[in-house]
């Protein structure tokens, strides 16, 4: 057995909502057997920026809030990969909020998890896009990235999970990589994951947030219907948890890829088809 | 035109007129019958920022030999619209023939035209309107009369229009053809009769050749090379890129994806990347501008991307469809930090197709980034060229492990120290394997690092790498007279200007000599030892402030022997204006030489 690196511990504060979020990811990839070799974490910067040192993968650390510009890109060239992107809010919403509104558009086959507490950690507590109004002296009004995934026709699948409630983070993610797995393209979990360095919210979120799991007559197939549900629960003052939306869609790797070849990433290019393809371009510059 | 013909051997012309009239058209008919004559070719562009107006000009040269440039001597200019004679009549000499719509009134001279220009007015549009009831047929009505004046038969232009004009229906063929016949009647109205034209052009059997840009020959090389992603955002003059890989790419099992910025574009080529697959993005000044972070990080991580710039002209948005060559400096020295790079110049569509493939080479092995350093002209104009010799085409990926090699290891560790500075590398999904790729400093297996000695160690891990590539970077090329005292250097647009100024030199009996830099960075001390060894080195470059030839001095170059021929107007050089300027630095009198 070749040995390579050792998992490192994680540097988060004790108590840190990102632990759960850890242990459901290994524990999801785990009852689904996806060998260490096949997974590849691609993780933001930030606090969450480090859980891919904590684990056995193949791991990459992106720049500041391109986690889905590169997980595309990873998926695109070998659909053979399990690809996790992982981040921040701040990653993910602020600096990296762009590319979240085009991932949802292209529906590429990876698993989004963004681990949401409402502030900046690392650079000791401002307020991040998710921050409700007051954090901070923020005169903004908070981003709803639930409300912003369902109003993308693209989008395929939202969750939201809460780092509190292990139970239904750990199904959570399972469905979510299923969902991927399945060729149903990207899921996008987000998991209220507290700080409690500097922005402490377990106790406000235990009593804020609302299972749409076991809500009576709840369809996350209806898109209207749950937009709407989301907008009246907002009003309320409550953060919706559970599967919230689920649609059927091809993954973009499907209706990108030349099924006559193997994946990019897997093919033999040490000897190119001189004789076919390369003599058919050539030739298709001799007028 | 004199009677006593001659063959053609140099033919140049430009047709404008407001962007739509169809000047590109007039001249790609034209290059397709003179390579049937045997002739090479060489078009250039002259266009706007905006989709339909604007006054725009296609030029052409039709050269017996290759010639990659348009030259000072223009022999007709086309106008369909009397605004682009006062913006072109500058190009024109007293030997020019000037063919003009003249649907608005004849015209004598000024305008700025040369004296005793010779004037042909055609009513070209009302003519259209007249048959056609639309003013777009005005350019295969023009057709017939360039053919005539230069001596193209009946029969050929009529087979060019078949061709051209066939792939679009039925209806399309006749009015075009109509046209060139009430063309013929116009020509033959204005003395331009069947056998008085200019040269002796005769169909000749010719060597089949290529008709290609940089853009498609760089396209083609990444293909080629094994080139399975590509990933980037659509700016001119780079487009015609991605427009030729969407095309192609999944002929060879590749993919293209467009982006929604050029942010995204440089992250999914390293996401591609970090697999295993090689990968290329392409813009330019801007978009290096905006991908400046991740090119740092292709650096730091370790990561091998090819990135196409196809220069334009600057600061910001400059102006988009100029050439320039002011993104020297970005490309060497842009980005937070210090990280080992490539900046390879190709000098014409050929080189443009096998540098390509030595970029994706070196950024695999290396696993640094690429930049192909392009430019507007090389990009996009188009080129007569010998079929590319593919069995010329060597892959190498480096110490790239497979499952065995891995399991063969006692320790896999992604950025292991190494002799070249390169680490052996398992993609990801290689059984067995596991590693750690990131921005932060790290150790050899990639966990984060801050430690002193590991951070100095990492440091030359990457530096060397600069190093030891060198016997395997692209050398330069010496044209003209080796021991020649006047010497030049210049790269991309600037090598065909560059060898006719060599030969227009020589035939005024002053010897010079062309070294093409082929690698700039690592610049390799051929460059900086040229200019020592020849004391009168003229560096030709499209920009304002010498970043060539600063560039050299920067590396031991001579600076007392450097003279900068500089242009940053957006329009392309010709031979003729170096020679001057060689001239008159040098002190040379016109009656001084053979």
């Amino acid at each position: 057995m070749t040995k390579t690196y050792t998992p490192s511990r994680p540097i988060w504060c004790a108590g840190c909502g990102d632990f759960g979020v850890l242990q459901a990811l290994v524990g999801a990839m785990e009852e689904l057997n996806i060998p260490p070799h096949k997974r590849m974490i691609v993780a933001g910067i930030g606090c969450s920026g480090s859980l891919q040192n904590n684990m056995s993968c193949y791991g990459y650390h992106t720049l500041h809030g391109r986690v889905l510009p590169t997980v595309t890109g990873s998926k695109l060239a070998n659909p053979e990969l399990t690809v996790v992107g992982v981040g921040g809010d701040g990653d993910g919403y602020a600096i990296g909020g762009g590319h979240l509104v085009h991932a949802f558009k292209r529906n590429p086959g990876i698993t989004y998890i963004v681990m949401n507490n409402g502030t900046y950690g690392l650079t000791k507590g401002q307020a991040s896009p998710t921050a409700p109004t007051g954090y901070q002296g923020s005169v903004e009004e908070d981003l709803d990235p639930v409300m912003l995934g369902l109003s993308i026709p693209g989008s395929t699948f939202i969750a939201r999970a809460y780092s509190g409630q292990p139970a239904q983070l750990l199904r959570l993610t399972i469905e979510a990589l299923q969902h991927t797995a399945s060729g149903g393209g990207m899921a996008y979990l987000e998991v209220l994951s507290p700080c409690v360095t500097y922005n402490d919210t377990y106790r406000e979120w235990r009593t804020s947030v609302y299972d749409v799991d076991v809500e009576d007559g709840y369809d996350p197939t209806n898109r209207a219907a749950a937009f709407t549900r989301m907008h009246e629960l907002r009003e309320d003052g409550r953060l919706p948890l559970g599967l919230i939306y689920t649609g059927k869609r091809p993954a973009l790797e499907a209706l990108s890829l030349n099924d006559n070849f193997p994946p990019p990433a897997l093919q033999d290019i040490t000897k190119p088809d001189l004789s076919g393809v390369c003599n058919d371009a050539l030739q298709s510059f001799i007028k | 035109m004199s009677d006593n013909k001659q063959p053609l051997q140099d033919l140049n012309v430009i047709v404008a007129g407001q962007g739509g009239d169809g000047s590109l058209t007039v001249i790609n008919v034209l290059a397709d019958i003179l390579r049937g004559a045997g002739l090479r070719v060489y078009t250039e562009r002259d266009v706007l920022s905006r989709i339909k107006g604007g006054i725009t000009a296609a030029t052409l040269r039709a050269y017996d030999g290759e010639r990659l440039c348009i030259s000072s001597d223009i022999d007709l200019f086309v106008a369909f619209d009397q605004a682009a004679i006062a913006k072109y009549a500058f190009r024109l000499n007293e030997k020019s023939v000037v063919i003009y719509d003249s649907s608005n009134g004849e015209i004598s001279d000024g305008h700025g035209l040369p004296d005793n220009v010779r004037l042909i007015g055609v009513p070209l549009s009302r003519y259209a309107v007249k048959h056609f009831r639309r003013d777009i047929y005005k350019n295969s009505i023009s057709f017939a009369v360039i053919g005539r004046l230069i001596g193209l038969k009946d029969e050929d232009m009529k087979k060019s229009f078949e061709k051209r004009f066939g792939r679009r229906g039925a209806q399309a063929l006749k009015y075009n053809l109509d046209a060139l016949q009430v063309g013929c009647s116009l020509a033959d109205e204005r003395g331009l009769e069947i056998g008085k034209g200019r040269f002796e052009i005769e169909s000749a059997h010719s060597e089949p050749h290529m008709l290609i840009t940089g853009n498609e020959a760089a396209a083609f090389g990444f293909a080629v090379a094994g080139g399975r992603l590509y990933a980037g955002y659509p700016i001119t003059p780079s487009t015609d890129i991605m427009d030729w890989l969407i095309k192609w790419l999944p002929k060879f099992g590749g993919v293209v994806k467009q982006a929604e910025d050029e942010l995204s574009a440089i992250n999914m080529a390293i996401g591609s990347a970090l697999t295993g697959t090689r990968t290329m993005t392409a813009t330019c000044g801007p978009g290096i501008a905006l991908m400046q972070e991740g090119i740092g990080q292709l650096g730091m991580a370790e990561i091998g991307v090819v990135i196409v710039d196809a220069q334009r002209s600057g600061p910001s948005t400059g102006m988009p469809t100029k050439p320039e060559q002011s993104d020297i400096n970005l490309l060497c020295y842009g980005g937070a930090g210090d990280f080992p790079r490539v900046v390879l110049a190709p000098g014409t569509p050929e080189e443009c197709f096998f540098l390509t493939i030595d970029g994706c080479n070196l950024a695999e092995k290396y696993q640094l980034p690429v930049f192909m350093c392009l430019d507007q002209g090389l990009s996009q104009n188009t080129a007569t060229i010998d079929p590319l010799d593919l069995s010329q085409v060597v892959i190498d990926r480096g110490d790239r492990l497979d499952a065995d090699q891995l399991a063969k290891l006692d320790v896999y560790k992604r950025y292991n120290f190494t002799e070249s500075g390169a680490s052996n590398f398992a993609p990801p999904g290689t059984p067995g394997g596991m590693g750690l790729v990131t921005g932060n400093e790290h150790d050899e297996f990639g966990l984060v690092s801050t430690d002193p000695v590991n951070r100095n160690n990492m440091v030359a891990k990457r530096a060397k790498k600069m190093e030891s590539m060198k016997p395997e970077l692209p050398k330069a090329s010496t044209h003209g007279v080796e021991t020649a005292e006047i010497g030049f250097v210049g790269i991309g647009m600037c090598y065909g200007v560059i060898l006719e100024a060599v030969d227009l030199l020589a035939e005024k009996g002053v010897h010079s000599q062309y070294h093409q830099v082929k690698t700039l960075w690592p610049m390799l001390d051929e460059t900086p030892a040229f200019t020592q060894r020849c004391p009168n080195v003229f560096v030709v470059e499209y920009n304002a402030t010498g970043q060539l030839a600063k560039l050299i001095v920067a590396h031991g170059g001579s600076e007392s022997n450097i003279h900068n021929i500089l242009r940053y107007d957006g329009i392309p050089m010709q031979a003729a204006d170096i020679v001057n300027d060689v001239m008159k630095k040098m002190n040379i009198k016109e009656d001084e030489v053979a």
